[in-house]
């Protein structure tokens, strides 16, 4: 009952009410045993009664309570149930003010064995026959955890309570002598009707029942406690009771007893000046400031900003009909009096008689310096984490500037403090006491209170001072960190202090930021705060639709504060929230500036024209020729600026060298040219793979090897650097740095991710570009050729091509394999040597290029350069060597078609080592892509004559890319001879035997052991490593 | 605060160097490579006068790098908390002014501007006094006392304050144009 009557209105007190007033408290954490509620103060009791003994003349308690409750056992009232059990306890609220008065009532928590109260029978046993059986059962051991760490934490309350209370208290507390408290199950919800039952019993059983008490908390579900000298006693008397389940009794220690039954105080300390929140009512929420408090009465009076609709007011004054219902809520506004007076309200003017301050009084609610002045019980408002908000701290102190400190509305601020809240070196000022505004350090602290080192001299060495009388201190310059709040994880340094409050220059956005001394933490760190939000990051570039996108310049708890790009003149700032990004561009580009000069990201350019004009700074990003600069002295936007690339120029040396005017120009024209056909010609293909691509073959891709500084990886001279000189074939000529001397390394030993972005790059330009040129002219005629070569094969492998196109990308290594052994079968040689491979004069130039294989080599080389990006590489493989590549056994399967057909159109071929690179991708890939498709033992399905799909074992791949099967699932059938295009790899399942047909561990077998879209999840055989595959790499094994 | 001081490098140098111009190629990369710099402990490197000693180059083996031990004469330049600084304003809004001291840029909240100088907005944003005679804005020489910096691997942020005596703008150049 008392839960019900805290939600009931304070204001509006129910007759009965009264009775209760002065046990309204949140104490009713059990009911004793005769159910309802029992109070804080039967903690006390309780324990008194087991240490003193005290003679229990139930009797006449009962009696007092009968008259006192007003007759409350009557049955057939509608709160019958309720109160029908109040005879048996009796319900007190505060403890101390109490206690005299009550201290005779103390004992009827105990129930006398012999008490007899036949009128209560019916009722009683009625109930208990309504009462369905619940089963219920919880999980005990999870109780039996909850439980303990309750007690545990607990345990280190009372031993602060301990402190507290007097030695005589202590003196209550149970000992080995006294009887026992014991634990046991009943049903969930059953709590209080169990103990009401063992009551009962007790009173119809009389002495048998040798239990002491029976304890229900309303807290704790599914147990109650008895009190009991043995537990047979208990068992006895659980004996025959329905919802309670007397197979498991657990002892409470001693030491956990009083802790049972002690009732978590929530220390409510209520002072003047603390601030509040309103818990119900029209100003449910509000902040609130105490300004009395009234501890007899429990009742304070806090200040509030009045939400006051004078109008309805005034019509209800006037006797007018106010329309009861109110949809609304006025919003929070201080009172104007003379807004009143003209609604002509009548305002009186009262004084109190205590604290002799005039109050204007409208309908009775005072007001005083537009605020309302409003008497509350205690229990209507919540002191617990009140944090005030920046925001309606100074609402309060708009109007009540002045008198006030600041530091007044600091305690409330203190009391909401987290535990740790100081530590030792943090710099501290006094605001309360004598020593008010002593300043010092912190230099140990113990619970609440702290000892600080004072600044003055002549002082103690330490002195110990409350938490609450201290509050942090920062001096302007300070570099400190946020806690908490608003803008919680900035950074930034102090410039000045109000109070306690701090100005801080945040670090990242150089604006200022208002935070409480307390929320703040001295810190030589630096962050922004909030720096993403989903996948999207501060300074990630993102595309909001298919115009537009921009920079993120800051992150804001919802959205982003995205700087765009491209269009208009003046830059514009968008809120941009999460749902509005489509993606993020990650995509390295390339932008050529003014001078023809090409820029990639942090390069350092300076804008010369267009609003930006005259920012300079490092590239953040490329995109569509728009570039993200950042000028660190730019202050707004972050210091990002958008510019077009067009109206930059580079400056000073940047990292990466070309920039002979000459060699430039001649190298920026056939780019461009050169690209279009291209993205014209493969539509489907769409933007990245296509100028990645085009960059790579066309202009630098090449280049990046000749010229370029390489490592050697394997072999004798392992770990040496150097430059690339030559590729011929699979060979690389390198110039060693070290030593004078030119070696000749397999392409496949030099890894070139040194540091391609060496000054050497100037010479690599020039490089790519004379093999260039000559190649562009042999294009335009080969094209036509291209097409009829395309179309058969076209689609299969298009299809086939993408995703293990992309897989590759994964394993760096993949498409060095294959390719290698086509290479080293001699194939430079070959392709010199079959005329027919070179159809019209102009590619032939290619051969003529002085240094001799610098045409062809370089496509490859491209290639080969790349091994860091085998994206480009499988690509630029797949144009020579899959038609050629008989000896790269799994080369061909898909390939058939083409290949088939190529023989015949000779003509498409020279294409591929020559700038081909770029037109042949597709198909060529396809072939390549696919060339490690099949292997010895895999499961197949082979598509024969007709539409019949066979499985059949992978036995032996033939020369010709065919392989031969040996049909059935276990490859005992017939062994057939089958064209790649019409073999299926079976796709494995969870827990099948796999071959890695695909990437650097092709050919290795393992298991699948879990599928992820289209990865799978591989345990290799042999490393016991687990690997992440894609599925089209996975083949099932034949078992 | 500007220092003349001696620091000490191990340089790495590549060796198509090497040859009669080596020393040169290394004072010349030192340069590069050092001037402009800014360190936590000694600020930014703002030149180097002379070269202290070159130690023994040690070859790097695989790489043919050789790394010299060299000691160099620098002056640098860091700024220190309650250092006044004669600095040049770079730009002026409600929050404040940036201005600049060499590479070290500088913010003065304007908290830290005496509370009869107010921001005017406008083409020229900038901080007069109530009287009219004191006016900061872009391109003006401030003294400021720098009263709190904050120390990155790339540059010197300060925070500063002109609300001190002596403090304040030294020439304006609205005054005198």
């Amino acid at each position: 009952m008392s839960r019900r009557r805290d939600d009931d209105d304070e204001e509006e007190m129910d007759p009965e009410e009264e009775y209760y007033a002065s046990d309204d408290d949140d104490g009713d954490d059990y009911a004793a045993l005769k159910s309802g509620g029992g109070r804080k103060r039967n903690r006390s009791e309780f324990i008194d009664d087991r240490a003193e003994e005290v003679d229990e003349d139930e009797d006449e308690e009962e009696e007092d309570d009968d008259d006192d409750y007003d007759g409350g056992g009557g049955g057939g009232r509608p709160k019958q149930k309720r109160r029908s059990g109040s005879q048996f306890f009796d319900e007190y609220a505060a403890v101390a003010s109490d206690d005299d008065e009550e201290e005779d009532d103390a004992e009827d928590d105990f129930i006398d064995p012999t008490l007899d109260l036949p009128e209560e029978d019916d009722g009683r046993l009625n109930r208990h026959r309504l009462l369905p059986r619940d089963d219920d059962q919880e999980d005990i051991e999870e109780m039996e955890k909850r439980l303990q760490e309750r007690y545990m934490s607990r345990r280190h309350q009372v031993e602060y309570d301990d402190e507290a209370t007097e030695v005589e208290q202590q003196a209550l507390l149970p000992s080995v002598r006294d009887p026992k408290l014991w634990m046991v199950k009943c049903a969930i919800g059953r709590e209080r009707e169990v103990a009401v039952c063992l009551m009962q019993k007790s009173i119809d059983k009389g002495s048998e029942v040798q239990i002491r008490s029976a304890i229900a908390l309303d807290h704790l579900k599914n147990y109650i406690y008895i009190e009991a000298d043995k537990e047979a006693h208990v068992k006895e008397v659980c004996k025959g009771m329905r919802n309670i389940y007397a197979a498991k009794i657990m002892l409470v220690p001693i030491k956990e007893m009083a802790d049972v039954l002690s009732v978590e105080s929530k220390a409510i300390d209520l002072g003047r000046d603390t601030w509040i929140r309103m818990k119900n009512g029209t100003y449910k929420g509000d902040l609130a400031k105490v300004v009395d408090v009234d501890n007899v009465r429990q009742r304070v009076t806090v200040k509030l900003i009045p939400r006051v609709d004078l109008q309805a007011l005034a019509a209800k004054l006037d006797g007018r009909d106010v329309p009861k219902k109110k949809a609304f809520i006025p919003p929070p506004r201080f009172l104007n009096i003379e807004e009143a007076g003209e609604l002509h309200l009548r305002v009186e003017r009262k004084k109190d008689p205590i604290s002799g301050d005039y109050f204007d009084c409208i309908g009775g609610m005072m007001f005083k310096d537009g605020f309302l002045y409003k008497n509350v019980a205690m229990k209507s408002v919540s002191t617990q984490n009140v944090q005030p908000s920046f925001d309606e701290l100074e609402k309060f102190r708009q109007l009540s500037e002045g008198g006030e400190s600041d530091m007044a509305n600091l305690s409330t601020l203190f009391a909401n403090r987290k535990k740790g809240h100081f530590v030792k070196g943090d710099r501290v000022i006094v605001i309360k006491g004598d020593l008010k505004n002593l300043k010092g350090w912190v230099e140990k602290v113990e619970e609440d209170t702290v000892h600080i080192k004072p600044k003055e001299k002549g002082l103690p060495k330490t002195l110990d001072f409350f938490e609450r009388e201290l509050c942090k201190y920062f001096e302007p310059g300070n570099h400190v960190k946020v806690v908490s709040g608003v803008s919680e994880g900035t950074t930034g340094m102090v410039v000045s202090v109000e109070g306690h409050v701090v100005i801080i220059v945040s670090d990242t956005t150089k604006e200022t930021l208002r935070v409480f001394a307390d929320n703040v933490v001295e810190s030589s760190e630096v962050t922004s705060g909030v720096t993403r939000i989903g996948d999207y990051e501060l300074h990630d570039l993102v595309q909001l639709d298919d115009r537009s996108f921009g920079l993120i310049i800051r992150v804001e708890s919802e959205a982003f504060h995205v700087l765009k790009g491209g269009e208009g003149d003046k830059p514009s700032v968008g809120l941009v929230r999460l749902r509005e990004i489509k993606n993020k561009i990650e995509r390295k580009n390339y932008a050529v500036d003014r001078n023809n000069d090409s820029l990639s990201v942090k390069d350092v350019v300076k804008v010369v024209e267009g609003p930006c004009k005259g920012t300079q700074g490092p590239i953040e990003h490329i995109h569509n020729g728009y570039l993200f600069i950042h000028d660190r002295h730019h202050l707004e936007h972050a210091g990002f600026v958008c510019a077009k690339a067009r109206s930059c120029v580079a400056v000073g040396a940047r990292p990466n060298g070309h920039r002979n005017g000459d060699s430039l120009s001649r190298f920026a024209q056939p780019r461009t040219p050169l690209r279009d056909p291209l993205s014209s010609m493969r539509p489907p293909r769409g933007g990245p793979p296509m100028h990645s691509g085009g960059r790579h073959r066309g202009g630098r891709g090449h280049d990046a090897l000749v010229g370029a500084v390489i490592k050697v990886r394997i072999g004798p001279y392992k770990g040496y650097k150097g430059r690339v000189v030559d590729v011929k074939g699979t060979m690389v000529r390198v110039e060693l740095e070290s030593q004078m001397k030119v070696i000749t390394v397999d392409r496949q030993s030099i890894s070139d991710n040194v540091n391609v972005s060496t000054p050497f790059r100037e010479t690599t330009s020039r490089y790519g570009m004379g093999s260039e040129t000559p190649m562009h002219p042999s294009r335009t005629p080969l094209h036509p050729m291209m097409t009829p070569m395309r179309d058969p094969g076209a689609t299969p492998i298009h299809d086939g091509m993408r995703t293990p196109m992309r897989d590759r990308a994964w394993n760096p290594y993949t498409p060095m394999s294959p390719p290698r052994d086509n290479w080293e079968d001699g194939n430079p040689g070959s392709w010199a040597t079959s005329p027919q491979y070179q159809p019209g004069s102009p590619p032939r130039r290619a051969y003529e290029a002085p240094t001799p294989g610098s045409g062809w080599s370089n496509t490859p080389s491209g290639s080969y350069s790349e091994a860091g990006t085998p994206r480009d590489n499988s690509t630029a493989y797949a144009n020579a060597p899959s038609p050629y590549l008989p000896s790269t056994p799994g080369g061909q399967p898909p390939m058939t078609p083409s290949s088939a057909y190529l023989p015949g159109t000779p003509g498409g071929q020279p294409m591929t080592p020559g700038g081909g690179a770029l037109d042949m991708m597709s198909p060529v890939v396809g072939g390549e892509s696919e060339g490690p498709w099949v292997l010895p033992d895999i499961l197949v399905n082979v598509r024969r004559s007709g539409d019949d799909i066979v499985l059949g074992v992978v036995k032996e791949l033939l020369p010709d890319g065919s392989c031969r099967i040996a049909l059935g699932a276990n490859g005992s059938g017939d062994t057939v001879t089958a064209l790649p295009g019409d073999i299926d790899v079976v796709v494995p399942r969870k827990n099948d035997r796999i071959k890695i047909m695909g990437g650097a561990q092709r050919g290795a077998t393992g298991k699948l052991i879990g599928v992820d879209g289209v990865d799978g999840i591989v345990k290799v055989d042999d490393t016991l490593d687990v690997k992440i595959l894609d599925m089209d790499s996975l083949a099932k094994l034949a078992t | 605060m500007f220092f003349h001081i001696i620091l000490e490098r191990n340089m790495q140098l590549h060796p198509r160097h090497f040859g009669r111009d080596l020393r040169d190629k290394l004072v010349a990369k030192l340069m590069k490579d050092v001037e402009g710099t800014c360190s936590g402990r000694h600020g930014f490197v703002v030149a180097i006068t002379g070269i202290e000693s070159v130690g023994k180059g040690l070859i790097r083996d695989g790489t043919g790098f050789v790394t010299f031990p060299v000691k160099y004469q620098c002056v640098v330049f860091r700024p220190f908390k309650g250092e006044i600084l004669e600095a040049v304003v770079t730009m002026v809004n409600k929050m404040g002014f940036f201005a600049e001291a060499g590479p070290v840029q500088i913010f003065v909240s304007n908290h830290l501007i005496p509370d009869d100088m107010e921001f005017q907005s406008g083409d020229v944003p900038n901080y007069t006094t109530s009287d009219g005679s004191v006016k900061i804005q872009k391109e003006s020489e401030v003294r400021l006392k720098i009263i709190g910096t904050r120390i990155d691997a790339t540059e010197i942020f300060c925070i500063g304050t002109i609300k001190d005596d002596f403090l304040g703008v030294i020439s304006d150049p609205g005054a005198t144009s």
